[in-house]
């Protein structure tokens, strides 16, 4: 499959965003473990890692098995027949957003899919509907542009700052 | 309304499913109270949820400040818990026993008392979601001077004041030297409201230093731009004044002589204990230790608990969670006990404690 810029995304404004822990906790309900991790920065502000699907995916390039592929509406999903016995997990780390995490329980990795059976019935990623705050939203990738603020970019940059040290600018 | 504009308590179903002639109270419509009542009422329950303030939400709608929490997200989701799903909301109802209360803030806005006896004859199960308002005093002298608020003292009149009811008016801080006591979310949050309704001055006392701020340093920074000042290391010995707040005294390490911070309005942020009804009757203490049959389920057979009221003061993702769990353990435990069952049921999972890394206060 070709990777098209079309399709839907995750996408969490960092700067409205309060830390309150619900996208987790909501997703570990439903997917018994979850799929995006809150981490407090060096500053002490607590916010959640998330997938973002991105249009060129490291994940998808580092898996020799092709057990990352992208669905149809976009999202980059794991295909758990393909990723069980693999003892090198280079998705994990070719993550720039460290949002792939090992796992004891199954397959070696898990990583979010957007809610994959949610959206097969018509239904939107379980965090998005949860978020009190509306931080996090389900957007075509197109509105991406328009939800990136100056004050969401400024908090991404934060947050990047926490994830990669020596890439500060 | 747009569904980005709406926190969809009931998201594990497009649509309820049909009535399955099942009824469920729930005490407390706060995020624990409302994801329980989503996720039953997906399921096709009859769902009664009692509160005894005007509106729901809890600390969402009655502590947290609005800037940094949507009320109208949380209201479009109460509303599509109403129309679409069928909840029937029963606000400014304090649920209670007989025992002489306790005197949490927020009561003066119940008109009607219920029973907890009387929901548990009239429902098949229960669910306790009640939250953690008392706060915690710092029990030291003075604390009882006027001009001493605690921290939800000092925010609940601000949202609630909002929300129309007579009588009931935000802090007159303004123009006054403010300070607040702890460095926790609450703490940030008073410190930012304070200077929003005019303080003339707002000091911040911790007894830890800057890095141990369980608010974090970001904030730390945001509220010293904001114009408040950050005064690490500083243990309240005691408030001054006569009658009404002069100052407060603290303790600074390597330093014989103390401090005086001169206040007209204190407030005092470290943190609230949980207030349920009937603590005692439902056996909390098992619960809290992971000592029962059931996941969630009290003393009393059909009474399960969740939120804030049973972990203690945590954050909006845990407590939603704990409500979530209770909802499916409860309906699992109804299944059963419909097909004489019950001994079948296999807890894998203790009630999870507050994590220190994570809490707020
Ligand atoms: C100032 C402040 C700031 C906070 N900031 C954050 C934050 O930024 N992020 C975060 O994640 N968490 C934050 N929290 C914590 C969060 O608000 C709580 O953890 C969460 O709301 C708990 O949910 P709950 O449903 O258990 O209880 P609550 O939200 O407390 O709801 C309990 C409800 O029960 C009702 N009730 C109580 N007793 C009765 C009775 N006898 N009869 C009828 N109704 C009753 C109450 O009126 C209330 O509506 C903050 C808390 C405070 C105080
Ligand atoms: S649910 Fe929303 S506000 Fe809460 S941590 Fe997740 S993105 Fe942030
Ligand atoms: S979209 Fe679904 S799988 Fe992905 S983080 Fe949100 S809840 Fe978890």
């Amino acid at each position: 499959m070709s990777e098209s810029p079309a399709g839907k995304v995750l996408y969490v404004d960092y700067s409205t965003c309060i830390g309150c822990e619900t996208c987790e906790t909501v997703c570990g309900f439903l997917h018994d473990a979850p799929r995006i991790h809150m981490t407090r920065t060096r500053d002490g502000v607590l916010v959640p890692l998330y997938c973002r699907h991105c249009e060129k995916a490291h994940c998808i390039r580092a898996c020799h098995r092709g057990a990352l592929a992208r669905d149809r509406d976009g999202a980059v999903v794991l295909q758990p027949m393909l990723c069980r016995g693999c003892e090198t997990r280079e998705c994990t780390q070719s993550c720039p957003y460290a949002a792939m995490v090992l796992t004891n329980k199954g397959v070696a990795v898990r990583k979010c899919d957007m809610c994959s059976e949610r959206r097969a019935i018509g239904l939107g990623p379980a965090c998005a509907a949860m978020c009190p705050t509306g931080a996090i939203r389900f957007l075509d990738r197109c509105e991406l542009a328009c939800a990136e603020t100056e004050a969401a970019k400024d908090a991404e940059k934060r947050v990047l700052a926490h994830l990669r040290p020596s890439a500060n600018k | 309304m747009s569904s980005s504009d709406t926190m969809h308590f009931a998201f594990v179903r497009p649509d309820p499913l049909p009535p399955n002639g099942r009824s469920v109270a729930i005490v407390g419509a706060g995020p624990s109270g409302l994801a329980a009542a989503g996720y039953l009422a997906s399921l096709g329950y009859e769902v009664d949820i009692y509160d005894k303030l005007p509106k729901a939400g809890g600390l969402m709608t009655f502590g947290i400040p609005s800037q940094r929490i949507p009320p109208a997200r949380i209201q479009a989701g109460v509303l599509e818990l109403e129309r679409k799903y069928g909840v029937n909301f029963h606000l400014q109802t304090k649920i209670c026993c007989s025992a002489p209360l306790h005197e949490e803030e927020g009561d003066h806005f119940s008109c009607d008392i219920r029973g907890l006896g009387e929901l548990v004859e009239d429902h098949d199960a229960v669910i306790i979601c009640t939250g953690s308002w008392k706060s915690r005093a710092l029990n030291i002298p003075g604390e009882h001077l006027s001009g001493v608020y605690t921290s939800l003292q000092f925010l609940f009149p601000i949202r609630a004041a909002g929300y129309g009811k007579p009588g009931v008016t935000a802090p007159a801080v303004q123009g006054l030297d403010v300070v607040v006591i702890g460095a926790g979310h609450s703490a940030a949050d008073v410190a930012h409201s304070a200077l929003r309704l005019g303080a003339r001055s707002v000091s911040i006392c911790y007894r830890k230093t800057r890095r141990d701020a369980p608010c974090g340093l970001f904030e730390i920074d945001q509220l010293e731009a904001a114009g408040a000042r950050f005064l690490e290391q500083h243990t309240p010995v005691r408030f001054d004044g006569e009658g009404s707040l002069a100052g407060l005294v603290c303790r600074v390490p390597h330093q014989e002589e103390l401090v005086y911070i001169p206040a007209q309005a204190a407030a005092t942020a470290i943190g609230e204990i949980p207030t349920p009804p009937f603590a005692k009757e439902l056996g909390l203490e098992n619960v809290r230790k992971g000592d029962v049959k059931w996941l969630n389920m009290t003393a009393i057979e059909n009474v399960f608990v969740a939120g804030d009221v049973l972990t203690g003061p945590s954050k909006i993702g845990k407590a939603i969670e704990s409500g979530l769990k209770a909802a499916r353990s409860l309906a699992n435990w109804l299944d059963l006990k419909a097909q004489s069952r019950q001994a079948e049921f296999q807890d894998e999972e203790r009630v999870p404690r507050p994590s220190p890394r994570t809490s707020p206060h």
